[in-house]
């Protein structure tokens, strides 16, 4: 009985961590590279949700449609990604943190107005598609099986962008972009254009995120910000701007937080929030510090 | 320039004043929440405008004063109003010094950010499941106070006394900052905003200051708390939440965050912008989303920034170029 609870646990905390690492995930690589820490990431993660849940309605006829939906809200949030660098985020780029800070709130409250005036602030709540809607039992063991798709989810993100970053040519370009922007500019990298493919990319993760995410959860203006902290502390966590430290501390945060329910099941967040101060009390560079990404 | 200022407070405050005698219940309630507010923002800019410390956070010491004096009122402790006011304010400088001790010392920027904010939503959970403060559903029907002066009590049971009394609590407490933000020890905080190394190498413990900054901040913080309490006379966990951290910065931003006043301005401000879109649900966010938007990128120092801008503007071409050229550099002036 106890073990089944423990195992439980963790797979559950497995599916929480897969799903702030997959907003985490954008969030990471904007900051790796721009240094912004952007609070609207969590707005654009919701009107991911919102674009794929106008698209799909309640109920997603299939797995296919669903997942074409989540491409089809990664794609729509990377163009808002394109606008939303034109317009604030390139002029944010020699401000100083404390306005970078505030400008990308600012952007959170006026995409909050946005999706208000579009969809309203009625609660919509999604249903998994057929294939997902269901449980995998072994033993007394009983797992929903759309937290095995999203620990896939995760899975799938965090190791594409392994790939990208550290086998590819754009990816070593990027690298060299996050650890000196303006030697990368010496030796003839076209920096500006660089910093608005990591932009679009991090908008793009954080639409498909929200297309991802959107079953099993009640869809409403203030998605945004549940995630959003979370997030924020695995990216901080993880050593600002830093892909796999942001996988391992999104796992991390996940875990505590689904132990921490069947320990203290009163105070939701209570352990992740003492754990994230003490944690950074005692290492405040992060899981791994530096200048990766 | 200067009359121009004082004008302007002047009239601001008459405004205020007189707002009771003009107009019904429901604006008077807003004013007093732009009262409460303006003093929060002001507590809060005091980190950030002058000492140039974000705190994200803030919410935590605004409850703890709201909750402190709303347990005060509603258990019927026997406890004077102003001893509660003022208890709120002792507790909200202690709970400041004891995590300012810990976090100023190894922390600035994203980190202090997230730090403060961690710590208010550690605080917001405690409150919501503590019996004693009413867990999720806060503290309601906290009654109003009667003031007991030593030598007269004044009843501010009715809402207009208790109006009043806020407007005077609040120029009192704009009047005490003032005098310390403009004052030595004003000028001292600035310089450390603008280059912490310099003046820890003329010899200031930087440190101590910033401790300094952040317990009085906290402190009027709470009062501001003490203040709601009795007039929203309920209190919930929200009033603990991020987002209500937020809102002195937005104000300060929006203001002006290198000017003194800048916080209060941008205060009223809000209140009116929220005021006006009411009824159409999402446009305040966008038209406040916005306005910020357009403040930061290109107006950084606020509104009380571009009316000194035009101000500088104006006397210049009226003296053909003969006036002061802009200094604006940072410097901290009402």
């Amino acid at each position: 009985m106890a073990l089944t609870d423990i195992l439980f646990a963790l797979i559950n905390g497995a599916a929480t961590g897969s799903a702030v690492f997959l907003v985490a995930a954008g969030l990471t690589l904007i900051f790796g590279i721009l240094k912004i820490l952007n609070f609207a990431h969590g707005a654009f993660f919701m009107i991911g949700a919102y674009v794929a849940y106008s698209i799909i309605g309640s109920n997603p006829s299939s797995l296919h449609v669903f997942i074409a939906a989540a491409f089809a809200a990664a794609a729509a949030v990377a163009a808002l990604g394109f606008v939303a660098d034109r317009l604030v985020l390139r002029r944010l780029r020699h401000v100083d943190e404390a306005y970078m800070l505030i400008a990308t709130f600012a952007v959170l409250l006026v995409c909050t107005g946005v999706v208000k005036l579009i969809w309203g602030v009625n609660y919509a709540s999604i249903n998994p598609p057929p294939l997902l809607d269901g449980a995998v039992t072994a033993g007394s063991l009983f797992v929903p099986s759309y937290s095995l798709f999203v620990i896939a989810a995760g899975l799938f993100v965090f190791l594409g962008l392994e790939l990208v970053i550290h086998r590819t040519w754009i990816g070593k370009l990027l690298q060299a972009v996050a650890s000196d922007s303006w030697m990368s500019g010496v030796l003839g990298i076209n920096v500006p254009a660089a910093l608005t493919v990591t932009v679009i990319a991090s908008f793009a993760l954080a639409g498909l995120a929200g297309g991802l995410l959107l079953a099993n959860q009640t869809l409403s203006p203030i998605l945004g910000e549940s995630y959003l902290l979370l997030a924020f502390m695995a990216v901080i966590i993880g050593g600002l701007g830093n892909v796999r430290g942001a996988f391992i501390a999104s796992l991390l945060l996940g875990t505590i937080e689904s132990g921490s329910s069947l320990v203290i099941p009163n105070m939701p967040g209570m352990a992740t929030y003492i754990f994230v101060i003490l944690f950074l009390l005692a290492k405040p560079q992060g899981l791994i510090g530096g200048r990766h990404i | 320039m200067m009359a121009l200022r004082l004008g302007a407070i002047l009239f601001g405050a008459a405004l205020f004043l007189a707002l009771p005698t003009v107009s019904d219940q429901g604006i008077v309630f807003l004013a007093g929440l732009v009262v409460i507010e303006a003093i929060f923002a002001l507590s809060w800019n005091l980190l950030f405008g002058f000492t140039g410390l974000a705190s994200f956070g803030h919410a935590a010491f605004f409850a703890i004063g709201a909750y402190l004096t709303g347990y005060g009122l509603k258990a019927g402790l026997g406890v004077p109003f102003l001893g509660l006011i003022a208890a709120s304010g002792l507790l909200g400088a202690l709970v400041a010094a004891l995590t300012g001790l810990v976090l100023l010392r190894r922390t600035t920027g994203i980190h202090l950010a997230i730090f403060t904010l961690a710590l208010a939503e550690v605080l917001r959970i405690v409150i919501g499941y503590s019996t004693l403060l009413g867990r999720e559903d806060g503290l309601a029907s906290i009654p109003k106070p009667t003031l007991e002066l030593g030598f007269a009590t004044i009843p501010l049971t009715s809402g207009t006394a208790y109006y009043y009394f806020m407007c005077v609590a609040g120029l009192v407490i704009g009047a005490v900052l003032w005098v310390v933000c403009h004052g030595p020890y004003g000028r001292l905080l600035v310089s450390i905003r603008q280059d912490p190394q310099r003046v820890a190498f003329l010899g200031v413990n930087v440190g101590r200051k910033r401790l300094q900054a952040f317990i009085l901040s906290g402190a009027v913080a709470a009062i501001a708390g003490a203040l709601y309490a009795p007039w929203a006379q309920i209190v919930t966990p929200e009033s603990a939440h991020w987002i209500h951290s937020t809102q002195p910065m937005l104000a300060s931003l929006l203001g002006g965050a290198h000017s003194f006043w800048g916080p209060v301005v941008g205060t009223v401000l809000f209140s009116i912008i929220n005021y006006l879109t009411r009824n159409l649900v999402g446009l305040s966010e966008l038209v406040i989303g916005a306005t910020l938007l357009i403040i930061v990128l290109a107006a950084p120092s606020g509104v009380i920034g571009l009316v000194r801008t035009a101000q500088q503007r104006w006397s210049r071409r009226r003296k053909s170029g003969a006036g002061p050229d802009g200094d604006e550099g940072g410097s901290v002036r009402s």
